[in-house]
């Protein structure tokens, strides 16, 4: 049977909407007048989310309590736990309820205003982006949300699959610091606080943004891929350099072998660079733009985005999800349709 | 030796991934109750000897005495396991593992795509010893592909998924975000493709091969952006600006590299702001206010200057604004949020503090966690409880080094 899942709130309920709609199940959204400020138009932010699903503009609470009680999936995103709760969340009868606030339903802080660049404030990310001696640098785009859908998703999924009732409360702030990858241990543990280093990965040498002929390449050299780098490099005899011996040495005379790559790259195009780092089998990326991205050949030859014509006007290429199942991709291929299109469903 | 409770009681997994994307995905599903076994290889936590301090320091003291079982990062991503270490090179430790597989619900990896197909544990191979497994593969770029067998890390993939458009000081001072954040992204998504798998399995009873890619995990998140190109305007990148909020931005406070963010979310909240901070025109719209936005800035930046982080955030959010400090590692464990709803949590070793799950819901208690496990620790239980092998058993496969609990000399 179809699952019947109800969406109510802003770009994480549309993106754990949209890992339900590409799995199969009937998604029925609630169009709200705002849902918030975001990172790319409203057309755009539609076509990424909303594919598959059915639209719904409604403020009725007497027919969303119907349709939440006839659900089998309520997810909701609120600004606040007063906000949830003025929703009426705790009246519906789903079996399986999500909420999603920003600092989850209790504590302190539970009714606090935010906004993505707040929360990643707080939850350390940015405090480790951007130049040591300049403001951090918040990280755009909806991470924050698509990461806390994604995990309101599995908890879902789990609870359906084991046929239990529950109320999942997922706070976003609490998704970051689950998220951290060493900043906590390091803290903990090593008595040291992470810092920033600008595009540096700092604790190996060479991790850094380097400029090319036609743009930026990522280099990313854990010490195992040392010996092949000075290959890239066509420079040998830096195995043999007494300061690059070891990452510890090369941390301590980052500079000079920073100032040594960033030399021969500079008069390489991004594709001659991309092609030797293949052929020497070392971790390193192209920055692309994002016309670079749409056109990528991998991605093409993988079938990773998905064709749209719901405007009439050329297709638009919309990513899928990063995961298919048997090979499949899980495509909802059409924009999103209207509630006038398919009966709603009742308890 | 089931999990600890929750929705995923019953649900086994062997899980073979490492570094950080594969284990922390598997650790939400052992928090979420899987059952799950560490396959591990005699080296999969380092040698014997550390040449230098791990970078997420050490569990307990210094120079500890069985240093690969004491990687504080590695501790941090590996609760609620057993850890079961296998030698997969060698014709019994291999068959050990396929008869694991024959009782299993999960195999997860996160080698690069030819790995598992090299040792000869491919999906189809463990497929025939159980037909209903779900097989999930994480290699960097995927597993088919021009890219398929480029070594792939989180950082290499960052700039190849159009974010480093967006982030930086400006469009011509780009900037990767120097934290792997392709990884937490595959992790959270290959814990729902696992759960996603198993109710179609649930379903079909056939089992699935999923695949995942650290790469496309990446792309998708800029799926926004890539359609706006496709619709004619290309988002730019604008520092710490936002192309629908203004101000937005990281503001210094008192005292050294200390910051603020704040955010007039709408209308109301830059009303407030007005009503806070001299020299703001409380009428001005958002087109204004982005006009406006280095001379906003300059204003809030005298205002914020003067204060330390904390009270500003206070102060700011009791009038309505979206605000808050910019945390480092100590704010993070002083945050009242954080304590008043028990994230950090002393389970491990010396009492050490770790993050804790945000999934909450009824059932699921972080007093039940089990620390992370020594290298081998249960490679009796393992083989008895799951697979009925006897003593004399499992020391034979001991005596013939194909299982450890230590590091090779």
């Amino acid at each position: 049977m179809v699952e019947r899942v109800l969406e109510i709130g802003g770009y994480a309920a549309g993106y754990c909407g949209r890992l339900f709609a590409r799995a199969g199940a009937d998604v029925v959204r609630i169009q709200m007048d705002s849902v918030g400020p975001a990172w790319a138009s409203d057309e755009a932010m539609s076509a990424f989310l909303h594919g598959g699903k059915r639209l719904l503009s409604t403020a009725d609470g007497q027919l969303i309590a119907e349709l939440a009680n006839a659900a089998d999936i309520l997810i909701v995103e609120a600004q606040t736990a007063n906000a949830l709760s003025a929703m009426d969340f705790d009246g519906f009868s789903t079996p399986v309820k999500l909420a999603m606030t920003p600092f989850g339903r209790t504590g302190p802080k539970c009714n606090w205003n935010a906004s993505g660049n707040v929360m990643l404030a707080m939850g350390g990310y940015t405090h480790l982006m951007g130049d040591p001696d300049r403001a951090p640098l918040s990280l755009p785009g909806h991470y924050l949300e698509f990461q806390t859908a994604a995990l309101g998703y599995t908890a879902i999924n789990a609870c359906r699959m084991a046929g239990q009732h529950k109320v999942i409360d997922l706070g976003m702030f609490e998704t970051l610091l689950a998220l951290s990858q060493f900043t906590s241990v390091r803290w903990q543990c090593a008595g040291e606080q992470r810092e920033r280093h600008g595009s540096d990965f700092w604790y190996v040498v060479p991790s850094n943004l380097f400029v090319c002929a036609d743009g930026w390449v990522y280099l990313n050299i854990v010490p195992s891929f040392w010996d092949p780098l000075t290959v890239f490099l066509e420079r040998p005899e830096l195995l043999l350099d007494s300061r690059f011996l070891t990452n510890d040495l090369r941390m301590e005379n980052r500079e000079a072998l920073h100032a040594i790559v960033g030399e021969i790259l500079a008069p390489l195009s991004k594709a001659e660079i991309f092609a030797r780092a293949q052929a020497c089998r070392i971790p390193l990326g192209v920055v692309q733009s994002f016309a670079e991205v749409l056109d990528d050949p991998h991605l093409q030859a993988r079938s990773f985005f998905a064709h749209s014509n719901a405007r009439d006007v050329q297709p638009w290429r919309i990513p899928e999800n990063p995961y298919c199942i048997n090979g499949e991709r899980r495509t909802v291929g059409l924009g999103p349709s209207t509630s006038e299109q398919v009966p709603l469903w009742r308890a | 030796m089931a999990g600890v409770n929750g929705p995923l009681n019953g649900i086994k997994i062997l899980d073979l991934t490492h570094v950080w994307a594969g284990p922390l995905g598997v650790r939400f599903l052992a928090d979420l109750g899987a059952e799950v076994v560490k396959v591990e290889a005699p080296y999969g936590r380092g040698p014997q000897q550390f040449p230098s301090t791990p970078i997420g320091g050490w569990i307990g003291k210094a120079d500890p005495e069985e240093p690969w079982n004491r990687n504080a990062l590695f501790t941090k991503l590996h609760r609620n396991r057993q850890s079961f270490c296998v030698d997969l090179k060698q014709a019994d430790g291999r068959n050990a593992f396929l008869e694991l597989v024959r009782v299993a619900d999960v195999v997860i990896e996160n080698f690069s795509a030819t790995a598992m197909r090299s040792m000869g544990l491919g999906y189809d191979a463990l497929a025939l010893a159980n037909p209903q497994i779900i097989y999930v593969s994480m290699p960097g770029f995927g597993a088919t592909g021009p890219y398929s067998e480029r070594v792939a890390f989180g950082p290499v993939v960052e700039p190849m998924s159009g974010l480093t458009n967006m982030l930086g000081y400006g469009p011509d001072e780009p900037r990767n975000s120097a934290l792997a954040i392709m990884d937490p992204v595959a992790a959270v998504h290959s814990a729902a493709a696992v759960v996603e798998a198993l109710r179609q399995c649930q379903i079909t009873g056939a089992g699935a091969y999923v695949e995942l890619s650290l790469h496309e995990g990446g792309v998708t998140y800029s799926g926004p952006w890539l359609l706006d190109h496709q619709m004619g305007h290309t988002p730019v990148c604008m520092g710490n600006r936002h192309p629908n909020m203004a101000p937005h931005g990281i503001y210094p406070c008192l005292g050294q590299d200390q910051w603020l963010a704040l955010a007039c979310v709408d209308q109301m909240q830059w009303r407030a702001l007005c009503g806070l901070i001299p020299g703001l025109a409380q009428e001005s719209d958002l087109q204004q206010r982005q006009k406006a936005a280095d001379d906003i800035d300059r204003k809030i930046r005298a205002w914020t200057q003067n204060q330390s982080k904390a009270q500003a955030s206070e102060l700011l959010q009791a009038s309505g604004i979206a605000a808050g400090p910019v945390n480092g590692a100590a704010d993070l464990f002083a945050d009242t949020q954080a304590q008043f709803r028990n994230f950090f949590v002393p389970y491990e070793q010396f009492d050490t503090p770790m993050p804790g799950n945000p999934i909450h819901m009824a059932g699921l208690a972080s007093h039940q966690w089990t620390q992370c496990p020594d290298l081998g620790a249960n490679n009796h239980d393992v083989l008895s409880q799951w697979l009925g092998y006897g003593d004399a058993q499992i020391s034979a496969l001991e005596d013939a080094g194909v299982l450890f609990n230590r590091p090779p000399d």
